[in-house]
């Protein structure tokens, strides 16, 4: 379902070059959980935001549900973004001034939805993460771990094929980053596929492939990642 | 569309955009107050004088010899402009419309001493002032030479007949129906004045004064060493003509000199000089509001798009493609704007409610408010477009890279 195939990116300054991804290749198949782990600024957003069409690549191949990526104008892919992409930020990312239920709101207008289809959904993904009583409220009045929730049912309720988080459980205590990991099993059961980036490798244990990035590239060998798989286990 | 949530993120940060409102409703009332005075400026000063303004000039000779025979130089003068070509006519009078300099009289309706009725610009003319002026008599006849009389031969010096503007007529006989010619009224208390002829116009010399269409010509010469000779020409001669006329009356009589000559066009420039004055002040003022608020809605937007640039990256990440983003801030100055303008409507209106009590300002015209609506309308939205355009060109990418 997702490929990429010797993708680079370089971030280019008047002074600097920044190579992020260098022939990063990955295939990612329907219905997988896939975590992405790897050292700060090993390049793990860079290919999260190439993955959801949030960057461009510089070099390589990308196909996504078997269309090539680099083909497609700005129009054509922000409404892959709308429509097959949910996505999850460390920083969770809702609008301060509009309350949950405008939040949640927000992507199923640029879809195009009737305002009957859009409540449906909204009340349906709020629900879902269990936060049906906050509709009316703004983001401010919630806390971190409520606010990721808002988040994931924006990603959700447009019901995308895809769920792309960078390290969504960032900003929350262990507690809360525990309820919304298993939020996202809950969600990847029930068919979406996944992929997330975090650097807590207690948390990528739980899905169900570790992709271990170095250097802007998938390493084989992710030793530290497989002492905290031996640890857990 | 969009209006609710944007309205709803609106409400939640209101101080700048009820300020922006605010200016928005403030220029529109000074706009549409400013145009109904602009206009009515503008219609004072387009009204015709009744004379062919294109083609007349006067000028003024003055004899300075002590004895001299007025009469005879008046003639002769009058023989040679008449003669001339490219003159169509010419006429010794002591004034001629907007002149701002001239003589009035009060009229009454009835012999004795009493209170007048009217009053009116008063037009010493030949039977040759009909034709100078180029009047449009509408009833009655010109005056007959013999009508005619010098000042000096005429005891009681308000000679019997006289021809009237229509506006005079209507003003001394309200009641009367049909022809004012034969009707009779009175100079003073005692001298009676015949109506001879009607003009459909000829203003007086004043422009600000409210009776300034009622004038009337009376078949007087006056012999006076200060002759004023008002002379229409053919089109296109006027001006060769001015120059011309000037070396000849000069150089006919060296007991004279030759002064004050000028156009009627000059002289109707003049005399709406304040008018045109404000007019001028007055689009600067609109102009210099719109172009303030313009840049205060520039202004806002841009902090507003400065503010938002992280929001606005999400959207643009959760599926909004780049007219999307523009359509919201287009939308956005839409709901300020409309706020603004009928705010600005109500405060519009107020106003000229109270300019038209003091000072009798005509009520607006009713498309004046819609147009302002209109106008200020598509300002706020070109002063947005820029804005805008910067906003749909940050990257989604805002969204993962700023913490
Ligand atoms: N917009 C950018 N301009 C220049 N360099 C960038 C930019 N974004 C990321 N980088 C660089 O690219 C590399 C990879 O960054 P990133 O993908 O964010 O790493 P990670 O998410 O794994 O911490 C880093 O060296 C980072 O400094
Ligand atoms: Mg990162």
């Amino acid at each position: 379902m997702l490929n990429m195939k010797n993708v680079s990116k370089v971030y280019r300054t008047d002074t600097v070059e920044t190579h992020a991804l260098r022939e990063f290749s990955l295939i990612v198949e329907e219905g997988e959980f896939v975590s992405v782990t790897g050292p700060s600024g090993s390049g793990k957003t860079t290919f999260l935001n190439i993955a959801g069409l949030l960057e461009d690549l510089t070099d390589g191949a990308y196909e996504l549900d078997g269309r090539d990526i680099s083909k497609l104008n700005d129009k054509e892919r922000s409404r892959v973004r709308n429509e097959k992409i949910g996505f999850i930020f460390q920083s969770f990312n809702l609008i301060p001034e509009l309350n949950i239920f405008d939040n949640v709101d927000v992507p199923l207008r640029y879809r195009g939805f009737n305002a009957d289809e859009r409540k449906r959904r909204i009340e349906q993904s709020i629900e879902m993460v269990g936060l049906g009583s906050r509709m009316q409220h703004l983001p401010a009045q919630l806390s971190g771990g409520q606010q990721q929730r808002v988040a994931i049912a924006r990603a959700l309720a447009g019901e995308p094929r895809f769920l792309l988080a960078d390290e969504p459980t960032g900003n929350l205590d262990s507690q809360m980053a525990d309820s919304v990991l298993d939020l996202l099993a809950e969600i990847n059961a029930a068919g979406t596929t996944i992929i997330m980036v975090t650097h807590e490798l207690g948390l990528a244990d739980r899905a169900r492939r570790n992709i271990f990035v170095r250097d802007g590239q998938v390493s084989d060998n992710a030793p530290e990642l497989h002492l905290a798989s031996m640890a857990a286990g | 569309m969009e209006f609710g949530p944007i309205w709803r993120a609106m409400m939640r940060n209101k101080g700048g955009y009820l300020l922006i409102a605010l200016q928005i409703a403030v220029t529109m009332a000074v706009m549409v107050n400013a145009f109904a005075i602009m206009q009515e400026r503008s219609i004072k000063m387009s009204r015709p004088s009744g004379i062919d303004d294109a083609n007349t000039f006067s000028l003024v000779s003055v004899g300075f010899k002590p004895d001299m025979d007025a009469k005879t130089l008046v003639q002769e003068d009058l023989d040679l402009l008449r003669g001339l070509p490219g003159v169509v006519n010419a006429v010794e009078t002591n004034s001629f419309p907007l002149r701002q300099g001239g003589w009035s009289e009060g009229l009454h309706r009835e012999p004795g001493v009493g209170k007048s009725v009217s009053s009116s610009a008063i037009y010493f003319v030949d039977e040759h002032g009909l034709d100078t002026f180029a009047l449009n008599l509408v009833d009655g006849q010109n005056f007959t030479p013999d009508q005619v009389s010098w000042d000096s031969d005429s005891p009681d010096f308000w000679p019997a007949t006289v021809i009237v503007t229509q506006a005079l007529a209507e003003d001394l006989f309200p009641d009367h129906e049909g022809s004012y010619v034969g009707k009779t009224f009175w100079f003073n208390d005692e001298n009676p004045a015949n109506i001879v002829g009607v003009v459909e116009r000829m203003q007086a010399p004043w422009p600000t004064w409210t009776g300034v269409e009622r004038s009337m010509l009376v078949p007087l010469r006056r012999e006076s060493e200060f002759a004023r000779y008002v002379i229409r020409t053919e089109p296109g001669y006027r001006d060769e003509l001015m120059v011309q006329v000037e070396e000849l009356l000069s150089g006919s009589n060296k007991d004279r000199i030759i002064r004050g000559l000028g156009s009627a066009e000059e002289a109707r420039k003049l005399s709406y000089l304040g008018d045109a004055a404000m007019i001028k002040i007055l689009s600067f003022i609109v102009v210099l509001l719109t172009a303030i608020t313009g840049l205060g809605i520039v202004g806002l937007a841009s902090f507003s798009v400065a503010r938002r640039t992280r929001q606005i990256g999400i959207r643009r990440a959760l599926g909004a493609t780049k007219p999307a983003i523009i359509r919201y801030f287009m939308l956005e100055n839409f709901l300020v704007s409309s706020v603004g303008v009928v705010a600005g409507g109500v405060l519009a209106i107020g106003l000229n409610i109270v300019m038209v009590q003091a000072f009798a300002l005509t009520p607006l015209a009713w498309y004046v408010i819609p147009v302002a609506m209109i106008v200020l309308w598509v300002v706020g939205q070109a002063a947005v477009a820029g804005p805008a355009r910067r906003a749909s060109a940050i990257s989604p990418a805002i969204a993962t890279r700023s913490i």
